[in-house]
């Protein structure tokens, strides 16, 4: 479990945020969002992606305001234990819900195109081993797997949608549709979006230093981009017949068949959603795993990959397997689980944001100067990665607690304060 | 004391011991014939002592001695020097003893390594003397900061490690971590430096090369001078060099000796061909198997054609093909090189043809493994790790078609990652991604504008060009 404790740098969060955002929305959803919504289709993701990246910037207020405490940690302080562990529940339901979904729909595709005699345990007997490796091998280390397969994931994605405008040959006309399609037909798929709260779960191993956020927005501002421009070249080629083409990524390649002595280049994007399903799919098993462990925290890590693994397996083979059943799935079961992301989360988390009123950092060490305690500028330093940074709550050791407590006894003015900064410091060291 | 010390050595057929008398002193020679140059011997030791006249002390003893190598030594040294190659005196009127190191044995002179040839640069190479390799490093490295410092491994052997590293480029930590490792090894005997490799590695059951090889003294210069380690170990002309990451063998010292762009185009032509040799005979039986219907219909049709008089299975068929080769490859290099060449022509022309013409195998099958067992040897380094590999993926491809192929792969990448080697990443640069060290990466630039050393492993010094 080493290595499962190990850190995610800007670079490798943006990329598992990349894989998040754009992964599972490039296979049926245009296809579901066209038939709707009609051409009006095409802002229901940006529409969504404005509310994803929401989560993203709450996120990011939220570690600015907590940087070295976990999630968890920040719900049990103040909203107690219950909620806390309510709340991990419904992470592990969220994300095991989206898995069986993304699994099937990636099934249904490739025993369609190109495993038609095969069965599901084929499937599962490639998928579950490499998905359960890269989760327990660490974020870091499906970090950095992702970083060698982004260069030829873009690459690919790129040159899809290129090859896709040249399949165009409508001019659909915008704003025929109804309002209410629009607004349904978003409301259906809303769970579709609302992934990033992975980043939630992960927040104290993401090392993300104040100017490089912009490389985590980038890597999810290019992921909407894609999907967006995936979803018009789609609406665009089959305006009249999306219904008969669920998959689009694959089904705007279909153009170049044989094209130009090249063979069939379109395999190329199965090969883009063969990548992404295994790293969507190990990233939920790891969310799963993560708000397992806080769910039942003496737990060893071997207990979540199991427990992921069965409800997977049983899922699958009682449910769906079947595109139109996976479609009712997540139409009608999955949109209340967006409720979670898109309602619940922001709303606990605009709460903290608010109870948070002070400058932790400044305020804390302000704190420890005035009880006596002396900081280790080289400790500093090094925490800061090199660069001299306000004083993290990490430099404290026993010795200097037990001062900040007596300082406190002394002077019941800043009492509460600091009896809070202790709780927070002890159950980090426990921790 | 001179029976003593023939029988702790079983009265070896080359341990010489003679006595002779010195006025009134009784001077005894031991040492090994086999280890000491005789000549030296003649007129350095013996000469000086038997024309000495007057009553020899051990003092007056060193002074006539014609060498500079002459030391005092304890009892229980006079077997270790011995074995060493010197020359151990006694005198009867003393207790002191007198070790003279004259140490001489048959070396061959560096040459061309037939593992990294080049077309331009430096042709020497390492040999199986270890002052011999220290010299050829010193030449490349004319620096007082170069240090050279010695370990003894192995109970039985007490092989002579030497650590070579540049003082204030080299981590100190990984100095540091290197030697305790060493001296922690506790193993009889260590008769090349390749024993060493799964004792230093971090991971000795994993199939990755976790430890730097070279035979080249201007390669481990250049590695020493990005803050690497060097092990010297004698009687191996190949060098180890530590941190190792994937990226080293996927350079060749060619790259830094021709023009950088045609070196980027080499890199490039070296990743596509490990991923042919990896990746090729799986990818060809998975298409084969499940995804015929992908395969443009000309193509389909050609292996249609060819495979339709197999009696085997794509797998066993080529398996066997893949076999075909492993044997052949082993018979080319234990044979003498004459009959090597024949087995070459009978394995690859007749046995293939012939094959083929059979209706054993298929033409498209006997390519197909021709092409990745030719790519592999463009890293040659890796050879043995990607031949592993490669058996892996054609079993994956049989069994479970492109998607076990692309989860395989994914499988091995994440591994890879795992792997750190005193702290460097396996697969640094690329993943984590390190702009610098890109630009010694898969692109290459000139040496000019390379003007920091690797941060995929920690060094003292970050500077190399001021």
């Amino acid at each position: 479990m080493r290595v499962l404790d190990k850190t995610l740098n800007a670079w490798q969060l943006g990329i598992l945020m990349f894989v998040l955002l754009f992964a599972n929305k490039i296979l049926v959803l245009p296809s579901l969002l066209y038939e709707g919504a009609g051409f009006e289709s095409i802002f229901i993701p940006v529409l969504l992606f404005l509310l994803e990246f929401g989560l993203v910037f709450l996120f990011y207020r939220l570690k600015t305001k907590f940087p070295n405490e976990t999630f968890a940690q920040i719900l049990k302080n103040h909203f107690g234990n219950v909620v806390k562990v309510i709340i991990f529940v419904i992470f592990m339901f969220f994300f095991l819900s989206k898995a069986v979904l993304l699994y099937n729909v990636t099934y249904i595709f490739f025993r369609n195109l190109i495993y038609k005699d095969y069965s599901n345990f084929l499937f599962l007997f490639c998928i579950i081993p490499i998905i359960t490796h890269l989760a327990v091998c660490g974020l870091r280390v499906m970090g950095r797997t992702a970083q060698l397969f982004f260069p030829v994931i873009i690459v690919i994605i790129a040159f899809c949608i290129v090859v896709g405008f040249f399949g165009i040959n409508s001019k659909p006309l915008l704003f025929e549709g109804s309002l209410s399609d629009f607004v349904l037909t978003t409301l259906k798929h809303v769970s579709s979006f609302g992934d990033s709260i992975f980043l939630f779960l992960i927040m104290d191993k993401a090392i993300v230093k104040k100017k490089q956020w912009k490389i985590v927005f980038g890597f999810s501002l290019i992921s909407a981009i894609l999907v967006v421009l995936v979803t018009v070249v789609f609406a665009l080629s089959y305006t009249y017949t999306a219904f008969l083409h669920p998959y689009a990524i694959f089904e705007i390649m279909s153009y170049v068949k044989e094209y130009g002595g090249l063979g069939r280049i379109d395999i190329i994007s199965m090969v883009v959603i063969i990548i992404f399903t295994y790293f969507h799919l190990a990233i939920y098993l790891k969310a799963f795993m993560l708000s397992f462990h806080e769910v039942f925290r003496k737990v060893n890590f071997v207990y979540p990959v199991i427990t992921f693994n069965l409800i997977f397996l049983v899922v699958i083979d009682f449910f769906i397997l079947n595109l139109e059943k996976a479609v009712v799935y997540g139409e009608n079961v999955l949109p209340y689980i967006g409720i979670f992301p898109f309602v619940i989360l922001p709303i606990a988390v605009g709460v903290l944001l608010l109870l948070k009123k002070r400058k932790p950092e400044k305020k804390d060490e302000n704190y420890m100067k005035k009880s006596g305690v002396e900081v280790d500028e080289t400790k500093k330093v090094q925490n800061s990665g090199g660069k001299k940074e306000n004083l993290k709550m990490t430099d404290m050791n026993t010795e200097n607690l037990n001062q900040v407590k007596a300082f406190s006894n002394e002077n019941k003015k800043d009492k509460k304060f600091l009896r809070k900064v202790i709780g927070r410091r002890e159950s980090e060291t426990a921790n | 004391m001179l029976q003593s010390i023939k029988k702790q050595l079983h009265n070896s057929v080359d341990l010489a011991d003679r006595v002779i008398k010195v006025g009134e002193v009784d001077v005894g020679f031991v040492y090994l014939k086999s280890m000491t140059d005789n000549l030296i011997f003649s007129q350095s030791i013996f000469e000086p002592i038997s024309n000495f006249q007057g009553e020899l002390s051990v003092e007056e003893l060193q002074q006539i001695i014609k060498s500079n190598d002459v030391s005092q030594i304890s009892e229980e040294e006079i077997l270790k020097n011995v074995l060493k190659g010197a020359v151990v005196i006694l005198l009867s009127n003393s207790e002191k003893i007198v070790a003279v190191d004259i140490m001489k044995y048959n070396t061959r002179a560096p040459s061309e390594p037939p593992t990294s040839a080049v077309i331009m640069g430096p042709r020497e190479g390492f040999t199986e003397d270890f002052q011999t390799n220290i010299s050829l490093l010193r030449r490349c490295l004319h620096s007082e900061k170069l240090v050279f410092e010695s370990v003894f491994v192995g109970i039985t052997t007490k092989t002579q490690v030497v650590v070579s590293y540049l003082d204030g480029v080299a981590d100190r930590k990984i100095l540091k971590e290197i030697k305790k490792k060493l001296e922690n090894i506790k193993i009889d005997g260590v008769v090349d430096s390749y024993y060493l490799v799964s004792l230093l590695s971090g991971r000795p059951n994993s199939i990755l090369k976790q430890i730097g090889t070279s035979e080249k003294p201007d390669i481990v210069a250049a590695k020493m001078l990005e803050g690497r380690v060097a092990l010297i170990v004698d009687n191996s002309p190949i060098v180890l060099t530590i941190p190792f990451v994937f990226l080293e063998d996927l350079q060749s010292s060619n790259d830094y000796y021709t023009n950088y762009v045609y070196s980027t185009l080499l890199r490039f032509i070296r990743v596509v061909a490990i991923l042919l040799a990896t990746l090729g005979p799986g990818t060809y039986i998975a298409l084969q198997l499940f995804h015929y219907n992908v395969l443009p219909l000309k193509y389909l049709i050609t292996i249609a054609n060819s495979t339709q008089q197999v009696p085997f299975t794509p797998f066993i068929e080529i398996l066997f093909i893949m076999l075909l080769f492993q044997i052949l490859y082993e018979v080319s290099l234990r044979l003498p090189s004459y009959l090597g060449l024949a087995t070459s022509v009978v394995g690859a022309l007749i046995l293939g043809d012939t094959g083929v013409k059979a209706g054993l195998i298929s033409p498209p099958a006997v390519i197909v493994v021709a092409i990745a067992k030719i790519a592999l040897y463009t890293v040659p380094e890796e050879a043995a790790q990607i031949t592993l590999v490669q058996y892996v993926f054609l079993l994956i491809g049989a069994s479970l078609g492109l998607l076990g192929l692309i989860g395989g792969m994914i499988y091995f990448l994440a591994y890879a990652n795992s792997v750190e080697n005193f702290g460097a990443p396996y697969l640094a640069p690329f993943s984590p991604f390190i702009k610098k060290d890109n630009k010694d990466g898969l692109f290459m630039v000139p040496v000019g504008s390379m003007k920091t050393r690797p941060h995929s492993f920690k060094n003292e010094n970050e500077d190399r060009l001021s």
